[in-house]
């Protein structure tokens, strides 16, 4: 498909056009714009998720904490909501006149435009995308540093105290170090999934206001799908889907091949 | 000691207003469902008359206020999400469970083939959608229940076979081999020794499975563009981009969505992390 040229709304069946497509992509300054947003989101996104995500894990694996299967089901919440509902849910949130413009101007600051770009500067917006999968997705690394915190064994950091370790020190290096090979996993799991992101971008922005919210996977749904891109055409959808195709199995690979060995969790 | 007990007070003090804090978002939405007509868009949390009548117009009557049309009822699409959700499941935890045990206990494919299903879901279901929608055309099944309930595994079926492969391995090997040895066929070991001893790993694949197919958003946007087949999901989608200032009938639209996913979500809380990220953090 990617060798050929194909728009439902004009022609009738699918036409070769050789290397054309590939000419597009080349001067296609659109295509570039979403891989750079798909990245910047990803950039933005994961490391404060980990950051976040350690702490909030550190947290709730305390032992002074009271509630604490209360408190991981009310954790799992932002998790298991759809990803729609979360974007309709922050639609409301960051809407002009909702509650947290509201909530800025009792404090004495301005409302902010979360979902325009009143001076050309697209940051806002990505910005705010970035909160919503933040918010999403930092869970799911707490739990899981929680969850390896607990499993880790104890009689370490038991002898590490009455050695006359601090706390600070008993978690920075050894608590830590225990769960570092989670940390990385996760990690580059959530590399991979930040690059998939779709449903928030379709529900907050639609890919706009004008193009500068549409990462590439929306970029490829604009033109192959709703034909409504400068370029649709499901042969040029093809070729930057193999593009974004080729991306991620570069990480994929990288992950399975670095950090996961198959044999030695299935048949050790 | 006083000390320790200080340190717990303040800990939990900190914890919960910490998620306080993150889950107002969902809060928010709830507290909107449940505002009469002209407070919608008031910021406060909520309301001094709360009513159901949101809750009503979505569910059963449809329309906004007397007003017919501009709002389906969604039970129609609550019905279809049920439908094709449960069956998904269904198929997947069936499909999973044999490939499960085949890798595991037969080596079907190798080492690699294991990997290979994995990766299958780490591939953004965008890549695949346009080869989606040409099969499914051909074959008669677009806008169709039934092409959803095809093509959903696609996502699925990595989950539940790692899923099941790690049930499976909890499984002593020596029972299933005395029952080979005591006549019973490769598939009555699989299904009467094997399964039975599997029974919580079956149902979270199940569970979770059915979270999976309730959520996703992208494949039915383009596989079931009718009201036929479209799940909760894209008509929420919909709707709130023509009518995006409804955020009464929105959010309890939201809330009735969020609800049996939140509840199954904690049901299988222990599972979860590892289901998310599957396989990899043991």
């Amino acid at each position: 498909m990617i060798f050929q040229s194909f728009n439902p709304l004009i022609d009738i069946a699918p036409r070769f056009a050789g290397l054309r497509n590939f000419f597009v992509f080349i001067s296609d300054s659109e295509a570039h714009y979403a891989i750079m947003i798909m990245l910047l989101l990803t950039a933005i996104t994961t490391p404060i998720q980990l950051g976040l995500g350690i702490l909030f894990g550190i947290l709730l694996s305390s032992k002074y904490l009271h509630g604490k299967s209360i408190l991981t089901s009310l954790f799992i919440i932002p998790m298991s909501i759809p990803s729609v509902i979360i974007g309709l849910n922050w639609k409301m949130i960051f809407f002009t006149k909702g509650p947290l413009n509201a909530f800025l101007e009792s404090i004495g600051i301005s409302p902010q435009p979360w979902l325009s770009t009143p001076f050309g500067n697209p940051f806002n917006t990505i910005f705010s995308l970035a909160i919503l999968d933040i918010w999403q997705w930092t869970p799911l690394i707490a739990l899981a540093v929680a969850s390896g915190i607990e499993s880790a064994p104890t009689d370490v950091r038991e002898s590490a105290s009455l050695d006359g370790a601090s706390e600070i020190q008993i978690l920075r290096y050894i608590v830590l170090p225990m769960v570092k090979s989670i940390i990385i996993i996760i990690f580059i799991l959530r590399i991979i999934d930040s690059l998939k992101i779709f449903d928030i971008i379709y529900m907050l922005t639609f890919g706009g206001p004008g193009n500068v919210t549409t990462s590439l996977p929306f970029y490829i749904y604009k033109v192959g799908f709703t034909l409504t891109a400068a370029n649709a055409d499901l042969g040029y959808a093809s070729l930057l889907a193999v593009t974004l195709l080729f991306i991620a199995s570069m990480l994929i690979v990288f992950t399975l091949m670095r950090v996961f060995n198959v044999k030695k969790v299935l048949w050790e | 000691m006083k000390r320790e007990s200080l340190l717990a007070i303040m800990i939990t003090t900190v914890g919960w207003i910490i998620i306080m804090l993150y889950l107002l978002p969902f809060i928010w939405m709830v507290g909107t469902s449940f505002k009469p007509i002209g407070e919608w868009g008031v910021p406060i949390l909520l309301s001094q008359n709360p009513t159901l009548r949101n809750y009503a117009e979505v569910l059963i009557t449809g329309g906004i206020y007397g007003v017919r049309g501009h709002f389906p009822p969604i039970i129609k699409y609550l019905i279809n999400s049920l439908i094709v959700s449960i069956c998904v499941a269904f198929l997947t935890s069936f499909l999973g469970a044999m490939t499960g045990y085949a890798i595991l206990r037969h080596r079907v494919g190798g080492t690699g083939f294991a990997n290979w299903i994995l990766s299958l879901r780490m591939i953004p279901p965008v890549v695949v959608l346009y080869p989606l929608v040409v099969m499914t055309k051909t074959l008669a099944l677009h806008d169709t229940l039934g092409g959803l309930i095809l093509v959903y595994p696609l996502i699925t079926i990595p989950i539940a076979t790692w899923f099941m492969i790690g049930a499976f391995k909890s499984v002593p090997k020596e029972t299933e081999e005395a029952a080979l040895l005591d006549g019973c066929s490769e598939f009555q070991v699989f299904y009467k020794i094997a399964l039975p001893q599997a029974t919580t790993g079956l149902a979270t694949t199940f569970i979770f499975t059915f979270l999976f197919s309730w959520s996703e958003f992208l494949i039915p946007l383009l596989l079931a563009p009718s009201e036929r087949a479209m799940p909760l999901t894209v008509f929420a989608a919909y709707f709130s981009n023509q009518y995006g200032i409804l955020w009464g009938p929105l959010s309890a639209a939201g809330v009735i969505i969020s609800i049996p996913v939140i509840m199954l979500a904690v049901f299988i809380r222990k599972f979860i992390v590892r289901g998310l990220t599957m396989g990899f953090v043991r």
